[in-house]
């Protein structure tokens, strides 16, 4: 599974997941951390709809951490302040980078989670759906 | 005449601070953090959009140490900003690509995907709930539960990920002429000074970090006459936009290697302008500019306002002040104003002196 679905499920998904798979490394590699969760900024670049031009529409807050598992480097980040999460995903990405044998039995699991969170997309939709306008016409 | 040196403020300095906490907490009640991002969201947003950085957590605390003042709040915020080490610049975000919770326009009444209302304000009485002095959490809890039941399967195939936009209709139809995207880096004001004449980018970055008042102000005088003219809202949308990091280990900036690393909430807005054109054959020709709007958080006023303004600085009418780029993005900063404004509490004792020496020379005839 590709980074960005992969990370997309971890961080919207219940972050258990996210432990329980980089347990599993942690457990079975020397994990080594290269730069500790640590907080920061991203700068977000938007598109205007106007003229279609590209603008900078502020930061958001983030925490980053950065480990080494074998010859494998991994990468987490996650806005707020979240280093348990952080870290696990530096744990996760390295493994993926690094074509672990961990990982054949990782995409069930990912997969079920994607699952649950559409369950819960859909949950919303339907919420948000219910203040959709019906117009009628009226007759005067 | 030279500056005078003083000292032996320090002790009532100390005595202020504390005196500043008692204040805080005499009534003996602890605001917990969890209290104020779940029960202050208008104040989190506008703190977030003023600050220009995106964290519920961080604006609570801000709120908290302000005792809810949201200039003060702002200050903490951007101070602590400027510790922090920008560490990504995120891939282009997109409003198609926003999940949108609230959706509506006042120049069509049916719109693709229909006017979704979300969470408003707007269709209240604002009358004052005297309940909410009593209000439990048992009762809460029971409510919410009954919210959560009442999950009905809609017949809607709308996809709420994926709503088209107005505009884009108004642009096939010819009445928006169609510019292409442009992908000039933006220019950073939080980088380098700005320099007058401003490129769009730094207008619509100082336009989004404004303080709410203020554009708000600002965007109500361009409308009273001090300005441009009435506009339309195209579409105002409030809604969660993804957003992604390029994986800095790989320069091939594929979107599928990229990092999910969170979502924002914003409103964005698009307001019509009817404006006339001179063609080559003389002929004057009507058609529709737009005026852009987006900020943090659900923020509809400022970011409608934000749009007025947006629109007049590109039009730069020298008649009206709200066309005065200088005018407006010097003075719509929460830091810049208020802290140019409590500049006047510092000591001018010596200044002060001085025009009082020129006073009293006039009074005597010198």
């Amino acid at each position: 599974m590709k980074r960005r679905r992969r990370t997309e499920i971890l961080i919207k998904g219940s972050t258990d997941i996210a432990k329980k798979l980089a347990q599993e490394i942690i457990q079975n590699y020397n994990v080594k951390t290269i730069e500790k969760p640590n907080n920061g900024l991203v700068m977000i670049k938007t598109r205007e709809t106007a003229k279609k031009n590209l603008f900078y529409l502020g930061e958001i807050f983030v925490t980053e951490a950065k480990v080494q598992v074998e010859n494998s480097l991994g990468i987490g980040i996650v806005q707020g302040n979240n280093q348990e999460l952080a870290y696990h995903l530096a744990v996760i990405d390295a493994a993926y980078n690094g074509n672990f044998k961990e990982i054949k039995t990782w995409l069930q699991i990912l997969l079920n989670e994607e699952k649950s969170i559409m369950a819960d997309n859909e949950r919303y939709k339907n919420s948000v759906l219910k203040t959709k306008v019906n117009f009628e016409t009226m007759d005067v | 005449m030279g500056y005078v040196a003083v000292k032996g403020g320090t002790n009532a300095i100390a005595q202020s601070i504390k005196r500043l906490k008692y204040n805080r907490i005499k009534k003996g009640e602890i605001l917990s953090i969890n209290e104020i991002e779940s029960g202050m969201r208008g104040l989190i947003d506008q703190v977030m959009s003023e600050s220009s950085i995106y964290c519920e957590e961080l604006a609570a605390i801000s709120i908290k140490q302000a005792e809810g003042n949201p200039e003060e709040a702002v200050f903490l915020l951007r101070a602590y900003r400027s510790t922090l080490p920008r560490k990504h610049y995120s891939k282009v975000v997109r409003s198609e690509d926003m999940t949108v919770e609230r959706r509506i326009s006042a120049s069509f009444k049916d719109i693709p995907g229909g006017q979704i209302l979300g969470a408003s304000y707007d269709y209240t009485h604002r009358l004052i709930d005297f309940d909410l002095a009593d209000e439990t959490k048992e009762e809460l809890i029971q409510w919410l539960e009954n919210f959560n039941k009442e999950v009905d399967i809609i017949e809607d195939s709308t996809d709420i990920n994926k709503l088209p936009k107005v505009l884009d209709y108004l642009r096939s139809q010819g009445l928006i002429s169609d510019c292409g995207e442009k992908n000039n880096e933006p220019k950073d004001i939080t980088k380098k000074s700005i320099e007058f004449p401003t490129e769009r980018s730094e207008r619509l970055q100082i336009l989004t970090r404004g303080q709410t008042g203020a554009v708000t102000s600002l965007g109500y005088a361009a409308l009273r006459g001090y300005g441009d003219t009435h506009p339309t809202i195209g579409e105002l949308r409030v809604g969660s936009l993804p957003i992604y990091v390029d994986n800095p280990l790989n320069n091939d900036h594929d979107d599928e290697d990229s990092f999910y690393i969170g979502e924002i909430k914003v409103t964005e807005v698009e307001t019509l302008f009817p404006a006339s054109e001179e063609k080559e054959d003389g002929k004057v020709q009507m058609e529709l500019e737009i005026g852009y709007g987006i900020c943090y958080g659900q923020n509809e006023t400022k970011a409608i306002a934000m749009s007025i303004l947006d629109h007049c600085l590109e039009i730069g009418d020298p008649r009206y002040p709200t066309h005065d780029e200088e005018f407006v993005l010097l003075h719509i900063d929460s830091i810049e104003s208020s802290g140019f404004i409590s500049h006047l509490k510092l000591p001018h004792y010596v200044t002060f002196k001085s025009k009082l020496d020129s006073i009293v020379k006039t009074r005597k005839g010198e």
